[in-house]
């Protein structure tokens, strides 16, 4: 059968490629675009489709045209529609923030990035009114959908502030306009019926930390007042009962729980994930640490390299996708946000991977003092002695200044993948980002040095991991599932 | 990275580099081939780790890095210098599309587009 | 601690095959795994010498699954680095020409993006979403792409031959394909 070129040289390679990105794994070649299209190529198919010989008859050009690979065969609205819907966030300002109540725990959890302090610095307490000048702020914002979080040190030790702020941020809202959400990350050593019954009437969503079977738990999550692993579970246990009742007064939102992986969970990953399903809970979000803030201090001891991570988390995808076909309804966060791209060509508002990263014009950290700051861990930063990543405060600087403060501008310069030399040639950019204050705190630079930066070997691992799972069929199920709920 | 040891008379031409002392290590980067401000933005970027002066010479650059290390530290620098270089270099190429959407994600943050 | 011999790897690359901004992020690509050195060699020509960084002596030991990994020889870790920039370097040359030649098409294509109407309709005149600047910018990115289509149809006697400002559908319809020329 005779081949013809699909278009005139109007390039070197043979004028059929629009832009395309490309990775070698194995004998295959992974293609996607701009848009967030993949493709799947067998090397001979690459080397013709890049010399202009690939035949125009079968089902693989009209897979490659229809996913906008055929340079004159490209629909400009489909494309464009796709990459508007999955950069949809370059249209709002900053939807999440994060108000840090008090700095004080009553926890030493080994890997603490939040820096927290002792029980006596009451002085780390965010003033009921540092909090309402913060949520002022936040409603500043021209983001239709603000969602407040409320974290620590343990936020539940300023349980003053944190009502007053909650009823405050409620009546403001409804003023301005806004749809708000409100969150709270505790570690629920401090709940009690009375806390809980104020949280529920007022819809506000709760998270907390489970760091696997109590042993490991307690292991990284050091509570001297008691069990940190016994205490977890029986607020979970309360909230889902609550969840699964409901109210005809108000919604309640199902708990969830966040697991930060440390040296000591890596060879542990079947039983952390056990206790998640025996806990009921149908998302685990698996978090590698990062040696940001307090934590470098301690990496020699809690911290592992980025290729320990990478097989924890295949390992950790493969048991979750079994327990998936024996039926139980548990999916990884991470995975599932990922997927919501490469499927959908969603924006699930994940933060840490968006081009650029939502530093400043994602998401806020609000210091106990009213200080602002482009991130949590910008934050971390900052309390290690290093206040880079500071943008203003709530008392002295208005909202367009801090949007425009020359820290805001250049951590979005700095995490525009088009400007990394390594990410604006990733076949993974169409649905990854980096982080400055990672880069920063790792490797001395806002912009980082991708070929050596961990965070980067990470994420290509969990990339690499997902579309390899995709390949086949009976994971492909399952996960397209998973970005579906 | 080998190089001459302490008393020898260093050699000098372009792309060579060449050991003072124990825990100093000169490096001789051709223009051509590392701009002045890829070195310049390196050497700011090992500022925190090491000892570090970079001197413009004729058609190159010379970095002396002094350090226990000096060596390795030396290897780091030079990758560092060919980011920064490539950084540069994508610059010239894309800087339209890294503006358009840097642009377009402050104005958007700042609330200076009319809809959303 | 025993110090290290490592085995360097020089690699001559003439640039009339590649230029050298596809040499150096070829080098820049294998840089995780070496420290890399890039030098003129003569006319036409630079040398990169690849380093490989420090590895253990005894092998890396796996927290995961307690394996410990088998020492690479270091000559065998500078004769991968250099299998590997070679790559790099033929990945990179057609990885430059495709950007090379969609330039402007993907810069018209992201501006399309940013300003297009999730309602279906086109953007209102007054309304697009777009700043003037980026309004006259796309403006002159369009007529740029439709007067380089009047220019090739003009020497080949056909209209819009690459087809780009035709959607799918107008040029394809519902389920038939392209007859064979």
């Amino acid at each position: 059968m005779a081949q013809k070129p699909a278009a005139r040289k109007t390039n070197p390679s043979g004028g059929v490629l629009p832009q395309v990105l490309w990775k070698k794994t194995g004998g295959s070649y992974l293609l996607t675009n701009d848009a967030g299209h993949y493709a799947w190529l067998k090397e001979k198919d690459f080397a013709a489709i890049t010399a202009g010989r690939l035949a125009e008859t079968g089902p693989l050009f009209a897979e490659l045209a229809s996913k906008g690979f055929i340079r004159d065969r490209l629909d400009f609205n489909d494309l464009a529609a796709k990459w508007k819907k999955k950069n949809a966030y370059l249209n709002y300002g900053p939807g999440l923030h994060i108000l840090v109540l008090t700095l004080r725990c009553n926890h030493k959890c080994l890997y603490c990035q939040s820096a927290a302090a002792g029980l006596g610095a009451a002085y780390t307490d965010m003033s009921l009114a540092t909090a309402r000048k913060s949520v002022d702020f936040a409603l500043n914002s021209p983001a239709m959908g603000i969602t407040l979080e409320f974290q620590g040190g343990e936020p539940l030790l300023n349980w003053k502030a944190l009502k007053g702020t909650v009823e405050y941020a409620r009546k403001k809202a409804k003023t301005r306009g806004k749809d708000l959400k409100l969150a709270l990350v505790s570690n629920f050593s401090l709940m009690d019926a009375e806390k809980a019954g104020f949280l529920l009437a007022n819809e506000i969503s709760i998270c907390t930390s489970l760091d696997g079977p109590k042993d490991l738990h307690n292991k990284n999550r050091i509570f001297t007042g008691g069990n940190s692993h016994g205490e977890t579970l029986k607020w979970l246990k309360y909230f889902q009962k609550k969840h699964a009742a409901q109210s005809p007064d108000y919604r309640v939102f199902k708990p969830g729980a966040l697991l930060t992986v440390s040296k000591y969970s890596l060879s542990r990953h079947r039983e952390i994930i056990d206790e998640y399903a025996r806990a009921g809970l149908e998302d685990i979000f698996i978090r590698p640490l990062a040696p940001i803030g307090y934590a470098r201090n301690l990496w020699d001891t809690i911290g592992y390299e980025a290729k320990d991570f990478a097989v924890f988390y295949l390992k950790s995808l493969d048991y979750i996708l079994k327990l998936n076909r024996q039926g139980v309804v548990i999916r990884e966060k991470t995975a599932a946000m990922m997927l919501d791209k490469i499927i959908n060509f969603q924006d699930p508002g994940y933060l840490d991977a968006r081009c650029p990263c939502g530093a400043a014009i994602g998401q806020i950290a609000y210091n106990y003092n009213g200080d602002l700051y482009t991130c949590d861990e910008g934050r971390m930063v900052g309390w290690a002695g290093d206040d880079l990543f500071k943008i203003g405060n709530v008392f002295r600087d208005a909202y367009k200044k801090v949007m425009s403060n020359g820290v805001t501008r250049v951590c979005v310069v700095s995490s525009n993948l088009e400007a990394q030399p390594a990410c604006a040639r990733c076949a993974y950019k169409p649905y990854c980002g980096v982080c400055p204050v990672y880069n920063y705190a790792t490797q001395g630079s806002l912009w980082g040095n991708m070929p050596s930066n961990d965070r980067c070997g990470l994420f290509k691992g969990i990339f690499e991991t997902l579309f390899a799972l995709l390949k086949k069929p009976g994971n492909a199920a399952i996960l397209k599932r998973w970005a579906g709920k | 990275m080998k190089g001459r040891t302490k008393g020898t008379k260093a050699q000098r031409h372009r792309g060579t580099e060449a050991q003072r002392h124990k825990g100093t290590k000169e490096m001789v980067l051709d223009s051509g081939v590392y701009c002045a401000e890829a070195v310049r933005l390196a050497a700011f970027v090992f500022s925190d780790k090491a000892g570090i002066k970079v001197a413009p010479r004729g058609g190159t650059s010379t970095a002396v890095i002094n350090g226990p290390d000096a060596e390795r530290l030396a290897g780091e620098f030079m990758n560092e210098v060919l980011n920064q270089q490539c950084r540069l270099d994508l610059a010239k190429k894309n800087s339209k599309i890294a503006g358009i959407i840097v642009t377009r994600a402050l104005l958007s943050a700042a609330g200076e587009k009319a809809k959303g | 601690m025993k110090k290290q011999e490592h085995e360097k790897n020089i690699v001559k690359v003439g640039l009339k095959d590649y230029d050298l901004d596809t040499v150096r992020y070829a080098a820049y690509a294998v840089s995780d795994a070496a420290y890399v050195f890039i030098t003129p060699a003569g006319k036409g020509a630079v040398a990169v010498e690849f380093t490989p960084k420090h590895q253990p002596v005894t092998g890396h030991q796996s927290p995961v699954t307690g394996h410990r990994s088998p020492v690479t020889s270091h000559r065998s870790q500078a004769g991968n680095l250099a299998r590997r920039f070679r790559e790099e370097l033929k990945d990179e040359k057609i990885r430059a020409a495709v950007f090379d030649a969609n330039r402007d098409l993907r810069e018209f294509m992201i501006l399309k993006a940013l300003s297009y109407d999730t309602a279906g309709a086109p953007p209102e005149q007054e309304d697009s979403g777009l700043t003037p600047e980026q309004e006259k910018e796309l403006d002159a990115l369009i007529a740029q792409v439709e007067s380089e289509i009047k220019r090739e149809s003009a020497g080949s006697g056909t209209k819009d031959p690459l087809g780009i400002t035709r959607t799918w559908e107008e040029k394809y319809g519902a389920k038939t394909g392209r007859k064979k020329n």
